[in-house]
């Protein structure tokens, strides 16, 4: 039952991760439990959030984007660089997000039109939009933001930046996006079976070319939190992000292969992979044991992951050769079968 | 039949005028023309390759017209989309249910229509109860059953009000009491004047329902009309006939055979889609292995060669105890299976030639690769099979079906087989391979070879076989021996034709 | 149009880019030209073309390894654990190989054991790799990101050692390159390995030791990665955790330009190799002429994009071509 459920609500099983992990927190030192700890973990993790959402809608379709860090990069220059030349914080926010979408879109029409394997087409991507990253800046990092532009990650209503509330918005909106719209289906219908998505009329290259392009918005975003969270932004923005945007996905139940996963889910998944850092912080524990314990429980979640889908599967072949296997019922039915001399009689 | 609408309101749906399609260059449709009026239940019959599915998938748009016109409702649409197929009213349920296996069934259903959520999910409700199904809404598809599948595909169909549906062998996966009902719904539909084509391989079926039946073969229409004025026997023979007959005696006799020592003996063998078939099989001989298409052929043949797991019995090849064999286990015994689908598991169609035909030995070669062996014993079956080609280093997708074939069984004959396994070894070849083909048959047998042969194609199963074992979803059937075998014979056993219902036709 | 002609028409094709982006980047700078030159700035980027050899083997089965740039970190890391604690250098060098062989081995279970896509289960293991190189590093300095240096300078010299006029790092991707293509095109095992990713399920029908033969490419991988991690540390002189973090794109963007389809399948050792050098000689080059490393790296990265959506795009046409030519044919003999 309870497989059932973890199988079923894939969710559950990483925030039940989450929990274990603050229940140990709990055990070494009480005062941690608290709202605070919550909110500031959050607040750590609104970058992998909003790249992890990003992540999810071109997984759902069956594909990958590994050039993200490299887009978060360049417009977090893009951004850095028309705010120091007095455009206003909104506008250049705005081309900022529009370099995302471009990139975006390039990644898409390289996957949807010209049918280069997504990992390779992004892979280029990511070399090509980290070069641009230089070119803009001509190497140089991007030091002196607007006090205003850094101030939108400084603590606000109820305790949450600007930034918090948006990404929470994105969170909720894009989740009930994904979950409830027509359109939204229709992202997990191509990854799930791509020519039977076709044949119910979904025209499948615009679903793909959307999934890039929102998820270049979405990256674009992320490279903003983090030039306004830390400041300045070094050329080096976003390096190796996609990396840990694919496995929250797939911590919280994303499938590579298409047609599964929820956004709450990848946002658990980024929320459990911040929260690492933070609790061997507080456990005062050295940082350098956080990939190695990110790595163990995602292999570890992988593994009984596909161990449960190959049980649920020799389950239903089971269930399809049922009639054959269990067969003591059936033992008089050969003896009904026609014999041929009366064949022969019935065609006189 | 029920109540149908008079023949004066109906109005043409579907009008196919000398369709042509071609699969490289292969023509799979040689010109067929078909009519489908609304409130019609329209069968289509046919072999395996005969051309059915890519005339439904050519009116749903998934492929085009290569050839010829195709008017749906009196206008012209030789260039369908699924999307303006889907908006012209037709709906197709596919053979192999196309569903999202990680949405569920209601996503399923609803994918991709307009209109308010929950009104169609009410909708959705009242269908599934007036369909007499159990589908939960929430079930996620991949872990419904086939029949269930199905059903989903039906589904969807019927909510999209579609005025032209296409059934793709609905029932084979059914169990009667469903088909009754899936029957009622179409009658119901054909009432509203909802037009129907119906492929199945079960002619009590076409019976029952359809009101027009039309045979393809090869890509043609043979025969065409109501099914009640053809007798089953014209009706199997329209099917089974094999073009250009004359190129070869296909009623030669069978070569005499002396009976040798029993190499491979099955017995009381269960497993995945059949149950308690028992047989032997000695050198020298030909038992052919007959039935419909999903009868559990291939899963047998499968299981033989350690594919699959046999659930119960025994295998024993030379009186050893092969039940639990593997592919390598199996190979070293001298059991060898040409796989039914030669592009997906028997060759690989990028990999040249001469690595197709060494490929079931590679592992008795030395870990040191012998080029100029391997070279020379794939030059010998080139010389021996007759295979056309350039060079031995081209790829197996550059050369024709017939070719392919023909690299297929050298392949397994480079394993030195004892045990042939043979699943329908000349689908898709032209009358030269096939004739081929079955000379080679007839020497492997002549040298000592035991060989079962799986094979829709009756004559084929006539000509070759020296014994005929008849399959009925998964169990015995009949036997069949020397002179009781005849094309007629092996189709009504494998079509189920009874006395009963033989008798009412007559 | 044979595939098999393609491909080696494809080598040709990188063997001619690479000649001429010498003569170009000679003509401009003609310091670029001197063999010294041409010789010694491989040892930039050779560790690349290494691992790039063993991750073809893996791609070509359809698989994939994002775990090798951090399996040289491990592998450079317990380098220099084993010799902080008194350990021979070279049975050090050997117990940094078995790790890489380790990894691979575990790569190659957990796909099997969890049948899930290798590109996941080798990204959570990239994850476990480089924390762990992390922790080893950290447990054996006091911080965590510091290099571990002061090796024997007999393993040192290594880098910088002439080998017929060669330098070291070159000789070892020169013979493994050799040794590759020999496994690859001359054995049992490479057979396998193209048959399995060509055409999974038959190969399975054709009895095939899969679970086998992915073990070894995976493995081989782990080790090859574990060797490129010791020519860093040789060269550099000193261990890091991180070593290998830039190096995975790179390998992989030189295996698929080296003609390995992405699917698995086809690839060939000499195209890997070819791409390897081609790649790192127009980084060396752009840099002699002056362009700055970072907007080289941007260059190759288009460079990848511009030639696989090429390839892509004659794919395309010429089955277009084929259909079209096809058509003609058939509408030729039936009117």
């Amino acid at each position: 039952m309870l497989i059932r459920f973890l199988q079923t609500n894939r969710e559950a099983s990483v925030a039940v991760i989450i929990l274990l992990l603050f229940v140990v927190l709990g055990v070494v030192d009480t005062s941690y439990l608290s709202f605070e700890t919550v909110l500031s973990i959050y607040n750590n993790s609104l970058i992998l959030l909003v790249i992890a959402i990003g992540a999810t809608l071109v997984m759902a379709t069956r594909g990958l984007d590994v050039s993200i860090g490299s887009i978060m990069g360049l417009s977090a220059a893009v951004a850095g660089i028309l705010m120091n030349g007095q455009f206003g914080i909104g506008p250049s926010i705005a081309i900022a997000l529009f370099v995302g979408l471009l990139c975006g879109l390039f990644n898409g029409f390289m996957v949807a039109i010209l049918r280069v394997p997504a990992i390779v087409a992004t892979l280029g991507t990511l070399g090509l939009y980290r070069g641009l990253v230089h070119l803009v800046t001509s190497g140089s990092w991007i030091e002196g933001l607007p006090e205003g532009f850094k101030g939108l990650s400084h603590a606000g209503f109820l305790g949450l930046s600007a930034f918090a509330w948006i990404v929470l918005f994105l969170l909720v909106g894009t989740h009930c996006w994904l979950r409830y719209t027509a359109f939204g289906r229709s992202l997990f219908a191509v990854g799930d079976n791509r020519e039977g998505a076709r044949l119910l009329g979904i025209k499948v290259r615009q679903v793909q070319l959307t999934a890039y392009a929102i998820n270049g918005v979405l990256a674009a975003l992320a490279g903003i939190i983090f030039a306004a969270q830390i400041g300045f932004i070094p050329n080096t923005a976003g390096n190796g992000m996609e990396m840990r945007a694919i496995a929250s996905s797939v911590l919280g139940g994303v499938s590579l292969l298409g047609g599964t996963g929820t956004v709450i889910g990848a946002g658990l998944g980024a929320y459990f992979m911040t929260s690492i850092d933070s609790v061997l912080v507080m456990l005062r524990l050295d940082a350098f044991w956080n990939d190695m314990i990110a790595g163990g429980i995602l292999l570890v979640v992988l593994i009984a992951d596909g161990k449960i889908r190959e049980a649920m599967g020799s389950a239903l072949r089971y269930q399809k050769y049922r009639k054959f296997i269990e067969t003591d019922a059936q033992n008089d039915k050969s003896v009904e079968t026609p014999t041929i001399k009366e064949l022969g009689e019935v065609r006189k | 039949m029920t109540e149908q609408i008079p023949s004066t309101l109906r109005e043409t749906l579907i009008k196919a005028d000398a369709i042509w399609k071609f699969f490289g260059s292969v023509s799979v449709l040689k010109g067929v023309d078909l009519t489908l009026e609304s409130g019609q239940i329209h069968a289509l019959l046919g072999g395996n390759g005969a051309g059915k599915s890519t005339l439904m998938k050519i009116i749903a748009g998934l492929h085009p017209v290569d050839r010829g016109d195709l008017y749906v409702g009196g206008v012209k649409a030789n260039n369908l989309t699924p999307v303006l197929s889907r908006q012209l009213g037709i709906h197709l349920v596919p053979q192999e249910p196309m569903l999202f296996p990680n949405l569920t069934v209601e996503e399923n259903v609803l994918m991709h229509m307009p209109g308010n959520r929950a009104e169609l999910k009410s909708r959705l409700i009242d269908l599934i109860k007036e369909v007499g199904s159990s589908l939960e809404l929430h079930t996620p598809a991949g872990q419904l059953e086939v029949a269930d599948q199905q059903m989903v595909e039906i589904l969807r169909g019927l909510i999209r009000n579609a005025r032209i549906l296409i059934l793709d062998e609905p029932t084979s996966a059914l169990t009667p009491r469903e088909v009754a009902k899936l029957f009622t719904r179409m009658r119901a539909l054909s009432a509203q004047g909802v037009g129907i084509f119906f492929i199945s391989h079960k002619l009590g079926e076409i019976r029952e329902i359809a009101e027009t039946v039309s045979i393809l073969r090869d890509g043609k229409v043979v025969l065409a009309g109501p099914p009640k004025s053809f007798s089953d026997a014209e009706i199997v023979r329209a099917m089974t006939q094999i073009e250009g007959k004359s190129a070869f005696e296909i009623d030669e006799a069978r070569p005499e055979f002396t009976e040798g020592m029993e190499v491979l003996r099955v017995q009381n063998l269960c497993g995945e889609g059949f149950a308690h078939i028992s047989f032997s099989l000695h050198a020298g001989e030909v038992l052919g292995l007959a039935g419909v298409v999903g009868s559990g052929r291939t899963e047998l043949a499968e299981t033989l060669y350690g594919i699959r797991k046999a659930a119960r019995g025994r295998i024993t090849v030379d009186g050893l105890d092969l039940t639990e064999t593997s592919p390598i286990k199996s190979l070293d015994h001298g059991v060898v299976y040409l796989p039914e689908d030669r592009q997906s598991s028997g060759l690989f169609v990028d990999a040249s030639l001469c690595w197709n035909s060494s490929s079931l030995v590679l592992y008795r070669e030395p870990a040191w690769l012998r080029l100029g062996a391997e070279e020379q014993r794939f030059q010998d079956y080139v010389k021996s099979l007759g295979i056309v080609c350039a060079s031995s280093s081209q790829a197996v997708r550059t050369l024709s079906g017939g070719n392919q074939q023909k690299i297929l069984l050298a392949k397994c004959l480079a394993a030195n087989p004892k045990v042939l396994i043979l699943d329908e070894p000349t689908r898709g070849v032209d009358v030269a391979v096939r004739a081929d083909i079955y000379r080679l048959i007839d020497d492997l047998a002549a040298r000592g070879v035991a060989i079962l042969l799986i094979s829709s194609d009756h004559e084929e199963v006539q000509r070759l076989s020296n014994r005929v074992l008849v399959m009925d979803h998964g169990h015995p059937g009949g036997e069949l021996r020397g002179a009781e075998i005849s094309v007629d014979t092996i189709a009504q056993l494998s079509f189920g034709v009874t006395a009963e219902q033989g008798a009412k036709q007559c | 149009m044979n595939r098999l002609h393609f491909l080696k028409r494809w080598e040709t094709v990188l063997a001619i880019l690479l000649i001429g982006e010498i003569l170009v980047f000679g003509a401009i700078n003609p310091a670029f030209l001197r063999p010294s030159t041409l010789l010694f700035s491989t040892s930039d980027f050779v560790h690349i073309g290494i691992v790039a050899l063993a991750l073809t083997l893996v791609i070509i089965t359809g698989g994939i390894d994002l775990s090798i740039g951090a399996v040289m970190g491990l592998a450079a890391i317990t380098l220099g654990l084993l010799w902080v604690n008194g350990v021979n250098i070279w049975i050090a060098c050997f117990g940094a190989l078995c790790v890489g062989c380790a990894t691979g081995v575990l790569n190659s279970v957990a796909i099997h054991v969890a049948k899930v896509n290798p590109l996941v289960i080798t990204l959570g293991s990239s994850f476990l790799f480089s924390g762990a190189a992390l922790v080893l590093s950290g447990l054996g300095g006091a911080s965590g990101y510091e290099g571990i240096s002061g090796f024997d300078a007999s393993f040192v010299e290594l880098a910088n050692l002439e080998v017929l006029g060669l330098p070291f790092p070159l000789v070892i991707f020169f013979v493994a390159t050799g040794i590759f293509m020999v496994i690859l095109h001359r054995t049992r095992f490479g057979r396998y390995i193209y048959l399995i990713g060509q055409n999974d399920r038959a190969a399975r029908y054709a009895g095939v030791p899969q679970f086998r033969t992915l073990t070894i490419a995976y493995a081989l991988t782990g080790i090859m990665a574990a060797l490129s991690g010791l020519v860093l540390a040789s060269y550099f002189g000193s261990a890091r955790s991180d070593f290998g973090s830039a190096a995975l794109m790179p390998a992989i963007t030189a295996v698929v330009l080296g003609g390995t389809s992405i699917y698995g399948g086809s690839g060939t050792i000499l195209g890997t190799a070819l791409a390897a050098l081609l790649v790192g000689y127009f980084q060396t080059g752009l840099q002699i002429i002056g362009v700055s490393s970072h907007v080289s790296n941007a260059l190759s990265g288009g460079l990848l994009v511009l030639v696989v959506a090429l390839r892509s795009l004659s794919e395309m046409g010429r089955a277009y071509y084929l259909q079209w030519r096809v058509l003609k044919s058939v509408g030729q003999q039936t009117s």
